[in-house]
């Protein structure tokens, strides 16, 4: 079985997704909207594509090459591109070698990401690392996750998941034997606000947390600490945590890393004036959680 | 049990310590600014811009040439030379440059091998004809002699030997005597200096210094801080003739006079930190620390590897120690390195011992000797005092090799298949007439420019009357370093993909834009660049790659050279000549514009990563390591760390697994920055604003601030990309 997912990007040598060296796997598509989100090229399950206008050479290639007049010039005569028309055939990003427009997502087979994997093997027994799977929302593609998990576990190497558990029980059953380690993020305790910010309530994210805690697997809960969202929620989360299994949770502090896709996707940011937390902000955070007798730390 | 910990150094030695960076900061700038900029390491000579010296040429042509001509030169030069001694220095004398910057030296023009300097010129090589150094001594020679001991030593196997021509040893003999003029001389200024010296501390190291060198002259070193001033000697002498730059296994020379100076209680770490820093403070020589002992039973670190990076630390001026990883290196010795590391944002570059060792004893020489070829050049390895590995000396510039395959296959039914072949043809003559070189070399090289100091450190030459390079040692190997592996490689897989897969153009369009420079081709000129590139994963042009360098070292492997079968070792290494190497290199199909730099050693270019496989050390590291040539002789990997990418927890370890890793895949060395953006940028920017930054260029360190804006660039460029 060589089944096919759609991957947005493959990062080598990371050492913030879970133990030792790892290689992280991002998965495209979530079915959340956290507001706060710096990976916003990973919600859409689509394929889509960036423009950096300031790279543009103004070679016209992409307007010849696009079947449905996506890319126009505006009365400026400055490029415009008609999202609403993009249908994700990414034949302009083919054909603009100067990188203005660049493809988001590709559709992979296992083959490709296992061999991708395999290329930093040493430097996981080396590390005591593996291999992290995460997103967008990687058990969105559950089939696929599954294939590369199953020979990840055939040559040894450690697999974490990355996943914000808004997805059915089933799909945790289907992969649970094949997981060492799930990251798992919680981003708000009160239903009500956790609609607001990311688009879902959380029960179900909390009845997949309880049930996986008590699978035994290992988990570590990451919170993303955002102020004027989620900073008053520390309490509720802790609350919620300390009657679990949880290995360790890391605080994340909210950054602004993300900003500049926004505008490549064309996309709204909605939290573009929010400062970033101070250590002092996020200190506090911890001592909260560690008070409640969890392992926590920021990052 | 080994002591491990971090020697913390007091309120005097701190202060000396400190004050020698402060005057290597002065001495640096002051350099900077009458010199302008230097493009290798940063060493530690001392310019005085109003000293002059009479050559005196023994040659029509205005040369100096011959063992007695040049021993009487660098004996009359050290003799002439200020007597330069620093007084937060536990020891004296510098040098002051190259003796070649006062005296035309060279190979007088009927040696020359005039026949071969047109095919070198068409293919813009390196020939290595004609090569200095790169070979190192056994300073265990001279610490167990002294210079008088030499000097018993070339006088009893003159009158041995009896030769019928006697330069050899007279040549030598005239060193030897300059060396202990100058140490003599040396001793006198420190007595002078003492005697005008208020400070009581400053008074009392000026007369100790003046002691040492006064025993130094006719007798061997007892202590280690005698031991480091007739180390630092020998760097003064190596570097003034040709700018040598060899040591040794630094930790394993010292650690008998520290272990005796310890248990005699004459001597205490901080006091042994500062006579290390004093001697870096010296020179950059490169030196080992760490790695197996010759019979693989025993990793060397000792307590004197620590603090040798103590010393380093403290000091943070560039300096050229390599240690040597195996996998049961002492992990606390690797972990502090890299703690410094983080701290000082340089440090030690490491010596990979499976491709080194493993590689080398390819070459049909036991492993257990293998085991012994340190890591004392900026990027190369040899015996100490027994081998002859003339290195990093050529550069097979495949770049051309490329352009004139391109020129031939241009007028018939152009295919990738022929282009290859035609490349192969190429690559050959380079080879070749690089072999034919080292012919020429081996005959003349004694007569005209001996390896005078090495000589004296090695086992044979003195002992047989005979030049290192010309029988002196028992192991005698020759290195060739392919250049541009990524602008050929990524060329072919441009060509494969954009011409002949995807047939966006044609081979003629292809050959009329690289006519054109890429002129008003612009799009394409990104098109070509923009293809799967060397270091991603699965790439064509990784596969272009590995024929490559099978054809290259096979070029250099097959035989030996033409007239005297001298045994040849590939190696693919740059420096920092990429720019040079690149100025007259026409267009290439990899988008890269004519006269710009080629690429470094096999390494992907800078910017390698795209598509959905991100920039990471370990694609960059995973690509050099299966594109080693493998028969021992380097091709480094360079990485800059963003310091904010891995200061954090969890960095450190990550760099254990990263060099670790290297190493068991068959990498040879691997040159480590850990740098912030803003700080490097901001001094490529202004150099003055970070006068003390040190960066590794390539297989050396150097101030950032006295690289031209070339080779800043570079490294900046490697920064840059490692970060996307």
């Amino acid at each position: 079985m060589n089944s096919k997912g759609n991957i947005f990007n493959i990062q080598h040598f990371s050492i913030y997704d879970g133990p030792g060296v790892r290689t992280t796997v991002f998965f495209k598509g979530c079915n959340l909207r956290c507001k706060w989100c710096h990976n916003p090229e990973s919600i859409s399950p689509k394929n889509q594509i960036e423009f950096y206008s300031d790279r543009c050479i103004g070679c016209g290639a992409c307007f010849k090459a696009c079947p449905n007049g996506v890319h126009v010039l505006d009365d400026k005569q400055m490029h415009m591109i008609n999202r609403a028309k993009c249908i994700g055939c990414l034949a302009c990003a083919d054909v603009c070698f100067a990188n203005a427009i660049t493809a988001v997502g590709k559709y992979v087979d296992a083959d490709y990401v296992f061999a991708s994997i395999m290329e930093d093997y040493l430097y996981y027994s080396n590390s005591k690392g593996g291999v992290t799977f995460s997103g967008g929302e990687c058990m969105l593609q559950i089939e696929f996750l599954y294939e590369i998990l199953k020979r990840c576990r055939e040559k040894g190497i450690h697999t974490a998941v990355d996943t914000a558990g808004n997805v059915p029980w089933s799909s945790f059953e289907r992969i649970l034997p094949l997981t060492d380690l799930f990251l798992y993020d919680i981003k708000a305790a009160d239903p009500a606000l956790h609609k607001l910010l990311t688009g879902a309530e959380n029960v179900r994210i909390l009845n997949n947390l309880e049930r996986l805690s008590a699978s035994g697997k290992q988990i570590l809960v990451r919170i993303p600490f955002v102020p004027e969202c989620n900073d008053g929620q520390i309490p509720g989360i802790a609350g919620i945590l300390k009657s679990l299994n949880i290995s360790r949770v890391e605080v994340m502090p909210y950054h602004k890393l993300g900003d500049n896709k926004y505008t490549a996707l064309g996309m709204d940011n909605e939290l573009k004036a929010v400062e970033v937390p101070t250590e002092a902000m996020m200190d506090r955070a911890v001592e909260i959680l560690v008070s409640e007798g969890l392992n926590a730390v920021k990052t | 049990m080994l002591q491990t910990d971090r020697v913390i150094l007091s309120q005097l030695y701190s202060q000396r310590v400190n004050g020698l960076r402060e005057d290597k900061l002065k001495i640096n700038e002051f350099k900077r600014k009458e010199i302008g900029h230097q493009d290798f390491d940063d060493w530690g000579f001392v310019h005085y811009p109003d000293f002059k010296f009479e050559a005196r040429p023994n040659h029509p042509s205005g040369l100096v040439y011959g063992y007695v001509a040049i021993g009487e030169h660098l004996r009359r030069f050290f003799n002439e030379i200020p007597k330069y001694i620093n007084k937060n220095s536990a020891l004296a004398g510098a040098w002051i440059g190259p003796l070649q910057n006062f005296v035309r030296m060279g190979i007088i023009p009927e040696d020359q091998p005039s026949d071969l300097k047109e095919v070198w010129a068409k293919y813009n090589t390196f020939p290595g004809f004609g090569g200095m150094n790169h070979c190192a001594g056994d300073i265990e020679i001279g610490l167990k002699l002294g210079w008088g001991g030499l000097l018993d030593k070339i006088r009893h196997f003159r009158e041995f030997n009896s030769p019928a021509d006697t330069s050899f040893y007279d040549g030598e003999e005239l060193v030897v005597l300059g060396m202990q003029e100058w140490t003599g001389a040396l001793a006198l200024e420190a007595e002078r200096m003492a005697q005008e010296e208020s400070d009581p501390d400053t008074r009392k190291n000026l007369l100790e210094i003046a002691e040492i060198n006064q025993w130094l002259v006719n007798n061997p070193p007892r202590t280690l801080r005698e031991a480091c001033q007739f180390i630092a000697h020998f760097q003064t002498l190596d570097r003034t003739y040709f700018a040598g730059g060899a040591m040794d296994q630094l930790d394993e020379v010292l650690r008998p006079y520290y272990e005796k100076d310890m248990e005699a209680g004459i001597l205490t770490d901080e006091q042994a930190v500062w006579y290390v820093a004093s001697l870096f403070f010296n020179d950059t020589h490169y030196s080992q620390i760490a790695g197996l002992t010759p019979d693989g039973s025993r990793d060397m670190t000792s307590r004197m590897s620590f603090i040798i990076l103590d010393a380093m630390h403290y000091l943070r001026i560039p300096a050229n120690i390599a240690l040597r990883v195996h996998d049961d290196v002492n992990p606390q010795l690797l972990r502090r390195s890299l703690e410094y590391m983080l701290e000082d944002g340089t440090g030690v570059s490491y010596s990979c011992n499976i491709g080194c060792e493993q590689g080398y004893a390819k070459n049909g020489y036991p492993l257990q000797l293998a085991r012994m070829r340190a890591k004392v050049g900026c990027n190369w390895t040899a015996i100490p005092g027994r081998e002859y590995p003339l290195q990093d000396v050529t550069r097979c510039n495949l770049g051309f090799a490329f352009h004139y395959a391109m020129e031939d296959i241009r007028c018939g039914e152009p295919s990738l298949e022929a282009l290859f072949e035609r490349f192969c043809h190429h690559t050959k003559i380079i080879v070749d007439s690089i072999k034919s070189g080292y012919d020429r070399h081996y005959e003349v090289i004694g007569r005209n420019t001996p390896e005078l100091v090495y000589n004296l450190f090695m086992h044979g030459p003195v002992e047989r009357g005979l030049n290192c390079s010309e029988g002196g040692v028992d192991i005698l190997n020759f290195n060739i370093d392919g250049v541009g592996m990524a602008t050929v490689a990524d060329s072919f897989a441009a060509i494969e993909q954009r011409v002949v897969k995807e047939g966006r153009i044609t081979w003629q369009e292809l050959f009329d834009v690289l006519d054109k420079n890429y002129e008003g081709a612009e799009n394409i000129r990104l098109m070509l660049k923009n293809i799967s590139r060397l270091g991603c994963p699965g790439s064509e042009a990784q596969k272009w790659a590995d024929r490559i360098r099978n054809h290259y070292v096979w070029c250099c492997k097959h035989e030996g050279t033409p007239k005297y079968n001298l045994p040849i070792i590939p190696g693919m290494f740059s420096h920092g000549n990429i720019g040079e190497l690149g100025a007259k290199l026409p267009a290439t199909p990899n988008g890269r514009k004519a006269g710009e730099a080629i690429s470094h050693s096999n390494e992907p270019d800078p910017g390698f990563a795209a598509g959905i496989d991100s920039f990471s050390p370990s694609l960059k590291a995973n690509a050099v390591a299966a594109l080693q040539p493998g028969y021992g002789n380097s091709s480094p990997l360079h990485l800059d760390i963003d310091t904010d990418m891995l200061g954090k927890a969890g960095g450190i370890d990550a760099l254990i697994s990263l060099i670790h890793t290297h190493n068991q895949m068959g990498g040879t060395l691997i040159n480590l920055n850990c740098l912030t953006g803003k700080k490097l940028l901001e001094a490529h920017e202004d150099p003055s604003r970070h006068p003390d930054l040190v960066v590794r260029v390539t297989g050396y360190s150097a101030f950032f601030a006295s690289l031209s804006k070339e080779y800043r660039q570079q490294v900046v460029d490697r920064f840059l990309s490692s970060r996307k």
